[in-house]
């Protein structure tokens, strides 16, 4: 409890000299959004012009959509052509069920979202096997054959010429001249811009984000990237689910015409316009791509397809980010500074932690258990017979040339990959057939060669998502450590640190995750002499006083032999020595590493 | 009744040979750039207009001719399609924006069909005469669309494997770095691989002509089935779209017959969600040959 008192007064010395912007302007854009909306949601009705109050009903609808299409599509990164047949098939299926049946309307908007959720069922389905364009393609043809099913089962749909419905109870006035739907169809796309805010806040949000981007990342943080994709579509359903229920009223008529693919066109456009994953985007995307051609231009009403292509295209070609991206990078650019050797040190950090800490010796229990693995890719035997034991609280090196096994070793352990023959235990649990996610929730974490290391995400959110990646409740130390480093990193861009300092990130990351077993992939590549110190330091600390077990796969042998407990050495995929730093050293089997290094 | 089963496989290789075209134009394009355009079907239709604005009712010099410049054209026009799409992923690194580009494209070019010609569907005599096949008339150009497809196979085989072209564009598509490494200029490479595949179905949609629906919304149709039939032979591979085309052809044509026409296109994507679902790497791929 003492080092928490510390730990705040630790990152003053950090250097906080002038006060830093917001990070990114989601929140800015969300109440521009709300602004924005309120106008096309209330004016009209305030201007009193019935063409106007109808015609901007369905645009606030197809805001809402977008929204949803946005979330789906940069959170989730799930790449959906058919979001257009998920608010027809809401739509229609209430409007069967109100229209042709007799149901109530509330139970029929009941039926439709449900139906909604069905359809997005049947996306997320192929998506937990592939991703990108097969997700496209399938999407993309669901919205084909959504319009033609509609017109042949026209025995349940009355095919080609749709259903009419009147919802007076919705449509009559009852405030004015506003009707309850005229104020769900205003507040609805508002409520939508808030719950991808909340969802993109959230735990949940994150999660979904480092699936997106890193699946590998993601598993070896206990995420599911299948759950992850399942809500996504399971969201982004039952929100266009609600649109389709909103339609129905608002322009009492459904057929087929409706909602073939220029819908769906319509909502993935609106977003890459607009700007990708910026919340203001998809607002100004229906604006620009939908409003334009069919409400100013509407005398061109016939070249619509070819301006939504048009504009899509010269937004992909000259601004990338869309036109709420190209702004809001303009205004990060502006703010963005290099913080040096600065932007990211942990040395005060530890410093506060390893207050009054005693020091413990590694323990004699085993923590790891490699038992004659091996790994083939093809004809190519990457892990050959390994045996492996690694102490509970000891920091094991694993060293070797480029292509020995290590990282294949790594890639074991941590679930991403399986061996062909033999086993390994963790804490005495056979983890030889787990997932990657049920590794790392017996408290396993990893870094990786290449830093997965999330430029979209600030700083301060790319540390998070080891805290959220925790199993069981938070040590005091951590949550201590994790103010201070909210505090610091908070509205930090992770987009100018450097390479050493991306692969320190990641081993905070698993600082945070309170793994017990640490796994570290060249964690010191690339890190300057101070850092490398620093980090020396930090694996110290992890194992002697937190009781952490530590596998370090690097190639700086002076760094290993200052820190390693044992040593083991691969060659070729096989362990050809392994035991104490100096008796490792004397071995003739491993005199060939030495060359040029203070061991030989 | 069993022969009538038998003219409607044949039939369905036939359409389906014309998927398999689509789908080895897919591979040469995505071998090379990992790209996957989706304006592949609106280019096929383009080569169904050119015949009949082109080569409607004209004898068999006219007709080649006319076949060589189609080609050629949308050679060139899927050339300075790819030349676009490239350009973005020159310097970002973020790489779907070609995702976004080649579905626009796809929605310009059906537009542009829309605006001008209507939303008919125009027929298109063929050159070929038909031809009696178990006791029933069989359009001509059915034979050329199982012709085209074995021609470009062979053709394709030809290329890659013994033209010093076409193994920088192998050597793309086995090892992108590396290639670039090795000094192959890989923006021209990617470009004549698109304007192969322009070619290629620039060509096979003149052909076909008289047996497909030459309309401005056709184009999806087969970029989808294109598509299918590729994922089936498993992407990358064009030996597996000699049978996937042809699989998903006769698929659609039984579901045509037994169920219905409306229902071609959701046979296709039940056939498409299965091989996703059970065997992604298609019938004849290679498990994990790219990691993502």
């Amino acid at each position: 409890m003492q080092a928490t008192a510390n730990v705040q007064t630790g990152p003053v010395s950090m250097a906080e000299t002038k006060p830093k912007g917001r990070f990114n302007s989601d929140l800015t854009q969300v109440w521009i959004g709300v602004a924005l909306i309120a106008i096309t949601g209330f004016g009209p009705v305030i201007a009193g012009n019935s063409y106007w109050i109808h015609t901007f009903q369905l645009v606030n609808i197809y805001i809402a959509a977008a929204i949803f299409q946005n979330m789906l599509f940069v959170d989730a990164g799930q790449k959906s052509f058919g979001q257009g047949a998920i608010l027809g098939l809401a739509a229609y299926v209430a409007a069967i069920l109100f229209g042709l049946h007799g149901w109530s309307f509330a139970a029929a908007a009941m039926g439709g979202i449900v139906a909604a959720m069905l359809g997005g069922l049947l996306f997320a389905l192929p998506a937990l096997r592939v991703q990108g364009f097969h997700l496209g393609f399938v999407t993309m043809s669901a919205a084909i054959v959504f319009p033609q099913l509609l017109v042949t089962l026209d025995k349940w749909t009355n095919g080609i010429n749709g259903i009419s419905v009147t919802v007076p109870a919705l449509t009559n006035p009852i405030v004015g001249s506003m009707s309850l739907l005229a104020i769900a169809v205003a507040v609805f796309p508002m409520i939508a811009l808030f719950v991808h805010y909340g969802i993109r806040r959230s735990k949940l949000g994150r999660m979904m984000f480092v699936a997106a981007l890193s699946p590998e990342a993601a598993r070896s943080l206990g995420i599911k990237p299948g759950v992850m994709r399942f809500t996504a579509f399971i969201v982004a359903s039952i929100g266009t689910g609600i649109c389709g229920i909103l339609y129905l009223p608002t322009v009492a008529f459904v057929s087929p015409q409706g909602f073939n693919i220029e819908l769906s066109f319509v909502f993935f456009f609106a977003v890459v316009v607009g700007g990708r994953g910026q919340m203001l985007g998809p607002i100004i995307g229906i604006w620009i791509v939908y409003i334009l051609p069919n409400i100013l231009l509407a005398g061109f009403v016939e070249y619509r397809l070819l301006m939504y292509g048009c504009l899509t295209l010269v937004a992909v070609m000259a601004f990338p980010d869309g036109i709420v991206g190209s702004v809001e990078r303009l205004r990060a650019k502006r703010k963005q500074t290099g913080g040096g050797e600065q932007a990211f040190r942990i040395d005060g950090f530890l410093a506060d932690l390893q207050a009054g800490k005693t020091v413990r010796e590694p323990s004699e229990e085993i923590a790891v258990e490699v038992r004659n693995g091996t790994k083939k890719f093809g004809e190519v035997v990457a892990v050959s017979a390994v045996d492996l034991k690694v102490r509970k609280g000891e920091v094991h090196g694993l060293i070797g040339a480029n292509g020995s096994g290590k990282t294949s070793l790594l890639n074991v352990l941590s679930g991403l990959s399986r061996l062909n023959t033999g086993s390994f235990m963790i804490n005495g649990v056979d983890a030889t057939n787990m997932a990657a996610d049920r590794i790392a929730n017996m408290s396993l974490g990893r870094t990786f060669q290449a830093p997965r290391i999330f430029s979209q995400m600030s700083l301060w959110d790319n540390l998070k998502i080891g805290i959220d990646a925790r199993v069981g409740p938070a040590s005091a130390d951590m949550t201590a450590l994790a103010k201070a480093m909210e505090k610091s990193f908070g509205q930090d861009s992770a987009t100018l640190l450097s390479h050493g300092q991306r692969r320190l990130v990641e081993v905070m990351r698993t600082v945070l995750k309170e793994a017990t077993i640490v796994l570290f992939d060249e964690p010191a590549a690339g890190l300057s002499q101070s850092e490398r110190t620093n980090f020396a330091n930090l694996v110290k600390f992890l194992s002697r006083q937190m009781g952490k077990t530590v596998i370090l796969v690097e190639h700086d042998l002076d760094l290993v032999w200052g820190i390693a407990d044992t040593i083991t050495v691969l060659e070729q995929g096989r362990v050809v020595s392994s035991g104490k730093p100096d008796v490792v050293a004397k071995d003739p089997a491993v005199q060939h590493m030495f060359v040029g290094s203070r061991h030989a | 009744m069993l022969s009538e089963i038998l003219i409607i496989v044949i039939r369905g290789i036939a359409i389906g040979s014309i998927f398999a075209t689509i789908a080895m134009s897919f591979n040469i394009v995505h071998g090379a750039t990992n790209i996957f355009n989706f304006a592949q079907g609106n280019m096929f239709i383009l080569g169904g207009f050119a015949a009949y604005f082109l080569a409607n009712q004209v004898g068999l010099g006219q007709w080649s001719l006319m076949l060589l410049l189609t080609g050629l054209g949308i050679a060139a026009v899927v050339a300075v399609q790819g030349y676009i799409t490239l350009l973005p992923l020159r310097s970002s690194v973020e790489q779907d924006s070609w995702l976004i580009s080649t579905v626009s494209v796809s929605v310009i070019v059906a537009a542009l069909l829309m605006i001008t010609q209507g939303p008919f569907a125009y027929s298109v005599q063929s050159v070929v005469p038909s031809f009696r096949i178990f006791g029933t008339r069989t359009p001509g150009a059915y034979a050329l669309a199982i012709a085209a497809m074995i021609f470009w196979f062979f053709a394709l085989r030809y290329f890659l494997r013994r033209t010093f072209i076409g193994l920088a564009i192998s050597a793309l598509s086995q090892d992108f770095d590396a290639a670039r490494a090795a000094g192959l200029p890989v923006r021209r490479l990617q470009l004549i691989s698109f304007a192969i595949s322009g070619l290629m179905v620039g060509t096979v949609g003149f052909l076909v002509a008289p047996v497909i629906s030459v309309s401005p919304d056709a184009g999806l149709k087969y970029v989808l089935n294109g598509f299918v039939a590729a994922v089936v032979g498993g992407i990358g591979s064009n030996a597996g779209t000699l049978i996937g085309g042809p699989l998903v052809g006769v698929v659609a044509m039984l579901t045509a017959y037994k169920v219905g026409g409306a229902y071609q296109d959701l046979a296709s994507l039940l056939v498409l969600v299965l091989i996703l679902m059970f065997r992604p790497q298609g019938l004849f791929g290679r498990v994990g040959a790219r990691r993502v």
